[in-house]
């Protein structure tokens, strides 16, 4: 009331003041400046909002307090359908929540009106519920000669004659059964260790749904659960009324409920009591027969497998085991002599190797990496007889001898001197087709089979061997006990440079060479063979017969190999080359291969092939290749070279390229 | 409830497809009037199911909130026959009566189905759910119409053939170019196929409770 009173007064006051000054605006006007007038408006119209609001408040606080005070505090809830259900489909009931009233005069009695629309009326008559007792307070229950099933109703609740709520349906859309009744339990089995147990759960169906003549269908949904848990575990809907509850454990109690449904709705009926199932324990005590994943285990095998598969990869890694698993593939080999050495280039392990062998002093030997060392298989002598190169050339298989000859027996590294993959990759360039050079062209050597002139089929001279296999044999099996391996170094340096040959005097026959040694090339291009263990003067037992115009024509020819008796007996100078030491063998220009017995009995003989050094000249260890007349041969000089020191004769591995240009003039 | 649907489907063709011919053309097949009856009502519970979710998706999608229902009561077509109301009235119905009454509803709605489906084919942006389902049950409809004809020639042989049904004329109000009502004309019809689904459904339990099993299933 203060307040009403302080803005009556307030709004008189505003009012008065307007009027008085408007009237002292009027004077104002007159007597003022225009620029003035504009402050004098404002004024005044401030005045008149503020005279019109204290109106307007005024005359609300007045409404308001001719309004009932009590209105204030009033707040009503409607009231509202909360569910219209059918148990059984033959009757059905609907509810509704009670209006909240405050208010001092009670609004008046909710009612509840229907109508059901038929297909003959077309009007909406709306008739009164005709039960309010029997589903409860708040309800309306219409029993079955007032549902009609595929119907639709329409339901209104009025409150002092105002609809407060609607509601259509059809009586078949609200279907909820009621709970199922009678549930119990029976025990099925337990399992052996008496920890678990299977039980069957029976229930029966409502009694008023009407499952016998069909009139509903039931579906039912079961749930469990421990005593103490607080989640259910629930089952899948099933239409019969017992099921089967598997594994529960015997010394826990637990607890189950079912609730129904009509198969087309949706909607779940109320739960039936909870049933409790305690379970018979058999034997006193419970052993934990829970299953735990064996993680444990898992892990530590996984670990020690993967230690394993560590440890197999590591290994794995070294050399023997690599060996072990994948042996490698035989590569030349010397025995006593690792390849890797030669390779390198390191003269003093390969010579002191070769020093056990030979009694050779290697400290003449320089390191020149350019060098290449010829593999070297130098074997006691009473090592291998059968199977090795030799007999092989012998063996009358000549057709297969090239190939024969090709194969590398075992891993000795011992290979012969027609091996053609030895052969081809440094010597398809070169051009060497004479006897001087040892090194040995792979065409020719294809072609011909026999180093003793024993092939008969390859070689164009066949008639001339035929005589020779026998007598050939002896001399190419010591030939063959010390088969130092041909060659191979540089092939294509060696075609082209002046081979130094060296010489040896002429040993026993026995000791003729099958093989020599190039053991050392010269940076001026001379090879330097090694003193040949066996004479090659061996061959030249066998008498041949010097057809000189055969040879002579046979010389031309493509031959890797001549026997020296060959040559000898094809130099035209016969009687020379028939020379009464059956020790001297001769060389051809022509002849490719020259042991350095051979150079040495031959020493001394100038260029030609028509010249046969007389033996008793003393021969020299070494000379020097004069031409090479490529490809017929190496011409070698006539002189003699100055004979080394002794120490350098003795030397039977290497001659170092400065040892050599000290002979070399 | 596609998965169901899949489901039932599959359940459907392995039980109800098709119907065995008679050997000899004799009468007395060797199918069961058990058998029969359940695959008519697995035929008829699957119909009821997609009509239903039919309507629901189509009330969800188009007319949802506009109180259509309070105006669709009571206008389908299948009103004019006389089917029970409700428990008793269908206990006193005979069998042959009963049977009868089946068919013509379900004869009735051949050719709404058919309608409808072409309707919703034509629709811009035509519902591939709602589609597919009344597809569906107008070919089950099919399936179920044969069925009960044969079970109704095996129960009542003397039965003649009765073209009772009731005739619909709703398309016009389908292709109404309002789309109000034509949206609630729609409604009408999914509305009634969902009642009547739920009918027949009913019916056959009742039938095969009393037919077979001497009302005691």
């Amino acid at each position: 009331m203060d307040l009403w009173q302080l803005l009556l007064t307030l709004a008189l006051a505003g009012s008065s003041d307007a009027f008085s000054g408007r009237e002292k605006t009027q004077r104002m006007q007159t007597l003022i400046p225009t620029g003035r007038k504009k402050k004098c408006s404002i004024k005044k119209t401030l005045r008149l909002t503020l005279k019109a609001t204290a109106a307007i408040l005024s005359r609300v606080s007045q409404s308001l307090l001719s309004v009932n005070p009590g209105l204030k505090t009033n707040s009503s809830k409607k009231p509202k359908f909360t569910k219209c259900r059918s148990p059984e489909l033959e009757t059905f009931s609907c509810h509704w929540t009670d209006a909240v009233h405050h208010g001092l005069k009670n609004p008046g009695p909710i009612q509840l009106f229907y109508t059901r629309r038929n297909a003959q009326e077309g009007t909406q008559e709306w008739k009164e519920c005709p039960d309010y007792v029997s589903a409860g307070e708040n309800s309306c229950y219409f029993n079955s000669s007032f549902t009609s099933i595929w119907i639709p109703y329409c339901i209104k609740l009025t409150s002092n004659g105002g609809t407060v709520d609607e509601k259509c349906f059809s009586v078949n859309q609200i279907v909820q059964p009621d709970p199922p009744i009678a549930l119990n339990w029976t025990l099925l089995n337990i399992s052996l260790t008496g920890v678990h147990a299977d039980i069957q759960v029976r229930w029966e169906a409502p009694p008023n749904a009407d499952i016998q003549k069909g009139w509903m269908v039931l579906e039912y949904e079961l749930q469990y659960k421990e005593v103490n848990e607080t989640q259910w575990k629930m089952m899948d809907p099933i239409l019969s009324t017992s099921v089967p509850l598997y594994s529960l454990r015997v010394d826990k109690e637990y607890e189950v409920r079912v609730r129904s449904k009509q198969r087309k709705s949706e909607n779940y009926g109320e739960f039936s009591e909870v049933l409790y199932v305690k379970l018979p324990q058999m034997s006193q005590f419970t052993c934990e027969e829970d299953f735990y994943f064996p993680w444990l285990l898992i892990i530590i095998f996984g670990i020690s497998g993967l230690t394993v598969m560590l440890f197999v990869f590591l290994f794995s890694k070294q050399q023997r085991i690599k060996m072990l698993i994948l042996p490698p593939v035989p590569v030349p080999k010397i025995k006593g002599i690792d390849p890797d050495l030669l390779k390198e280039g390191k003269l003093e392990e390969v010579n002191t190797i070769l020093a056990i062998h030979d009694s050779c002093k290697p400290e003449f030997h320089s390191d020149d990496s350019w060098v290449e060392f010829i593999e070297l298989d130098i074997e006691d002598p009473d090592e291998k007889t059968e199977g090795s190169d030799t007999d092989r050339l012998l063996s009358s298989d000549h057709e297969k001898s090239h190939s024969n000859l090709g194969v590398k027996d075992g891993d000795s590294g011992r290979t012969s001197c027609y091996e053609p993959d030895m052969l081809e990759t440094d010597f398809n360039a070169s051009d060497i087709h004479d006897g001087t050079s040892q090194v040995v062209q792979p065409q020719r050597l294809k072609g011909e089979a026999d180093l003793l002139c024993l092939d008969q089929k390859n070689q164009n001279n066949s008639p001339y061997h035929d005589a020779c296999p026998a007598i050939h044999q002896p001399s190419v099996i010591q030939a063959e006990k010390n088969k130092p391996q041909p060659l191979l170094t540089d092939g294509a340096e060696s075609t082209h440079q002046a081979a130094h040959i060296q010489l040896s005097n002429p040993s026993s026959l026995a000791n003729i060479d099958f093989y020599a040694q190039v053991s050392d090339i010269t940076p001026a291009g001379s090879v330097v063979l090694s003193p040949g263990q066996k004479n090659k003067a061996g061959v030249s037992q066998c008498d041949m017969h010097p057809e000189v115009s055969l040879c002579q024509a046979n010389f031309i020819m493509d031959n890797a190999y001549f026997c020296e008796a060959d040559a000898k007996k094809c130099i035209p100078v016969a009687p020379h080359i028939k020379v009464e030491s059956h020790t001297e063998p001769s060389f051809n220009q022509e002849d490719i291969y020259i042991t350095t017995e051979s150079l040495t009995t031959t020493s001394g003989r100038p260029g030609t092939a028509e010249h046969v050094p007389g033996s008793e000249m003393p021969v020299p260890d070494y000379t020097s290749i004069h031409i090479v007349q490529s490809p017929q041969g190496l011409i070698l000089n006539a002189t003699a070279l100055p004979l080394p020191d002794k120490e350098f004769l003795s030397s039977c591995g290497y001659v170092s390229t400065d040892q050599l240009n000290k002979i070399m003039p | 409830s596609l998965l169901l649907l899949l489901v039932s489907n599959l359940l459907l063709w392995q039980s109800v497809t098709p119907l065995p011919v008679c050997p000899g053309g004799a009468v007395r097949c060797q199918v069961t009037l058990r058998d029969l009856f359940d695959r008519a009502v697995v035929l008829s519970h699957y119909i009821h199911n997609l009509s239903s979710e039919m309507f629901s998706e189509f009330d969800k999608r188009y007319t949802q909130g506009r109180g259509f229902i309070s105006k669709a009561l009571n206008s389908c077509h299948t009103s004019s026959l006389a089917t029970p109301e409700d428990k008793e009235q269908a206990q006193q119905i005979s069998q042959k009566d009963f049977l009868s009454l089946i068919v013509s509803i379900l004869r009735s709605w051949n050719e709404p189905l058919y309608h409808l489906v072409t309707e919703v084919r034509g629709m811009q942006e035509a519902p591939e759910a709602i589609l597919s389902k009344a597809i569906e049950i107008e070919e089950q409809s099919k399936r179920l119409l044969e069925g009960m004809e044969l079970i109704l020639s095996q129960v009542h042989p003397e039965t003649r053939e009765n073209a009772v049904y009731s005739v619909w004329s709703g398309l016009p109000s389908l292709q109404m170019a309002d789309e109000e009502s034509r949206l609630f004309a729609y409604y009408n019809l999914l509305h009634c196929l969902r009642r009547d689904s739920h009918k027949i459904d009913n019916y056959l339990k009742l039938l095969k409770c009393r037919i077979v099993h001497d009302n005691n299933c």
